[in-house]
């Protein structure tokens, strides 16, 4: 082969690698979809090419699933959670940022480090309260635990994103007599104001997925999405074009949330460890 | 308010949170820990046991060494396909282009997915009489065709591991196209000028500039493999037997299931112990650099 050949086959064969993996990449999403979009007995013959029908899609809503409730159980679970942890997170990631202050190395670090507890090991504290107080099962005790989850990817996120706001803006407010909280809320929350949203929806496509908690902490009332995919087991086994359906109610919103805010979706989860 | 006493008010609110939601079920786990704590007995909490709870988890639970065994094998093969592959892949996919930024942005999809989602649509995909796979190996190689992958212990964890890896590779594949974006092309093309090979250029140039993101991502992805449950719950659910059934499952099972949940504080305690430690040294690499 000559230089050039041995270019072009190499151009080919990269190419074909990269179509294998995003092929390799796609097919759980795709299976799903198709399935969701199946009757049952088209499920069972294998079918890639069949009649489609979105009956499933109204199954699910109907009794015995009500994936009614739980859609909104979910929405409101990871919601309420964002609204108020950006707030909270906010005014930390502000301190942090701008100020110096006494242990605040110690913050950051432990701050970073609750993000590697096992939630298995926070589970456990928590039943035994919320069994004595009586929030299990409740929406509320579900918000308040997710709050774990979110708070250190939303404050050192958040931080990330003031960080590289310029503080001479600040300094220029404060000389003509703004005072602190005024530069907060006329200078800083404007301009932070499209990082707060991405951190708001990178907290919600956690709080949505979060499932160890809800899994232990709800059996009726709070039961969210994730959880509710056990409903589809029948005697004869799992439902599988009804499960289908109820992923893709569970996915395409996150889909949708995660393309919005991809650039900033690596630098969230390893909290600015990775630029 | 002066800025003085200000900037302490600021992050009162998230100290409490994260004290709350985080320290304090550190600390509460390990007093459970010390106790009977079962959760089917009145008057919760229950006497102190001192150290008798670890000692029946080392010495009374082939269970627990189980579960012990079963993460570490998982956790240091996942580690290692995953971080290979999202290296290989973050390699092809770097040098940008229409095809290669397309597939980068596909890859935020499998990252969006729940984890229970991707273990149901793994399991699904596995199914002996109508999953993709059956298929798959009916049509390409017909003695494959049929096997209950979910019912073999060895295949059942090789599953495990592919539905891991799968959901973990878009991932790792962004940061290090992240990291990779930061080598400077210069020494690169010097190398390249010089007459290095393709190999040569990755091993001496390439991979010693890539060292830091490498080793922050194979931190992350160890410490969340440790972690795993919840593909594993939808999945196999520690089955058949016991021969998937991780650390955090083990747990989850023994505290909440059979309301152990003195002896199950205990082993979570142990599981804390190396995260401890994975911590430090991910701290220490963050802190470096900045």
């Amino acid at each position: 082969m000559t230089g050039k050949q041995k270019k072009q086959f190499w151009n080919a064969l990269q190419v074909i690698l990269i179509l294998t993996a995003a092929f390799i990449m796609l097919i759980p999403i795709i299976w799903i979809f198709l399935a969701a979009f199946k009757t049952h007995v088209d499920v069972y013959q294998l079918k890639v090419f069949f009649t489609p029908t979105i009956e499933n899609f109204g199954t699910v809503f109907e009794s015995p699933y009500h994936l009614g409730d739980k859609l909104y159980n979910s929405t409101v679970v990871a919601g309420v959670t964002v609204l108020f942890a950006i707030p909270i997170a906010t005014c930390a990631a502000y301190s942090f940022s701008r100020f110096s202050l006494t242990g605040e190395m110690t913050m950051l670090v432990m701050i970073l480090a609750t993000q590697f507890v096992p939630a298995v090991v926070i589970i456990l504290p928590f039943f035994v309260m919320f069994r004595d107080i009586g929030l299990l099962d409740t929406r509320l005790g579900l918000i308040l635990i997710n709050l774990a989850i979110v708070m250190p990817f939303a404050i050192w996120m958040i931080k990330g994103f003031i960080d590289g706001i310029p503080i001479e803006t600040e300094e220029a407010a404060m000389v003509d007599g703004s005072t602190r909280i005024q530069v907060i809320l006329n200078i800083v929350l404007p301009m932070a104001a499209p990082g707060l949203f991405t951190a708001g929806i990178f907290c919600f496509i956690l709080a949505w997925n979060e499932f160890l908690f809800a899994l232990i902490l709800t059996n009726k009332d709070a039961v969210t999405l994730p959880i509710g995919l056990a409903l589809f087991k029948a005697e004869e086994g799992d439902l599988w074009n009804l499960l289908s359906a109820a992923g893709i109610i569970i996915m395409a919103p996150m889909f949708v949330l995660a393309l919005i805010i991809r650039k900033h979706f690596v630098q969230g989860m390893t909290m600015g460890a990775v630029r | 308010m002066r800025d003085k006493s200000l900037k302490y008010v600021l992050v009162l609110p998230a100290v409490f949170v994260v004290f709350a939601t985080a320290i304090w079920p550190l600390v509460e786990s390990l007093r459970l820990s010390f106790t009977v704590g079962r959760l089917n007995r009145p008057n919760f909490p229950q006497e102190y046991l001192g150290f008798e709870n670890y000692a029946w988890a080392f010495l009374e639970e082939p269970a627990f060494w189980n579960s012990v065994q079963v993460t570490a094998i998982y956790t240091l093969v996942t580690v290692v396909l995953t971080t290979v592959l999202a290296l290989g892949l973050a390699l092809l996919l770097s040098p940008g282009g229409r095809l290669r930024s397309t597939v980068q942005t596909l890859l935020i999809l499998p990252f969006a997915m729940s984890p229970a989602l991707i273990g149901v649509s793994f399991r699904f995909m596995f199914n002996p009489e109508f999953g993709l796979f059956d298929a798959f190996f009916s049509f390409v190689f017909p003695p494959l065709a049929h096997i209950s992958w979910l019912s073999d212990p060895t295949l059942a964890f090789a599953v495990v591991v592919m539905a891991d890896v799968w959901g973990w590779i878009p991932f790792l594949t962004l940061v290090l196209i992240g990291g990779l974006a930061s080598v400077p092309r210069d020494t690169i093309e010097a190398a390249q000028v010089d007459g290095a090979s393709g190999w040569r250029v990755f091993k001496d140039v390439t991979l010693p500039q890539l060292m830091p993101v490498l080793a922050v991502v194979i931190i992350l992805k160890t410490i969340f493999s440790l972690k795993t449950f919840d593909q594993i719950y939808m999945l196999t659910n520690g089955g058949p037997g016991t021969a998937t059934q991780t650390l955090s499952h083990y747990i989850y099972f023994s505290g909440l299931k059979y309301g152990q949940i003195g002896y199950s504080a205990s082993v979570a305690w142990l599981m804390v112990i190396p995260m401890i430690f994975l911590t430090y040294l991910y701290a220490k690499h963050m802190f470096r650099k900045g």
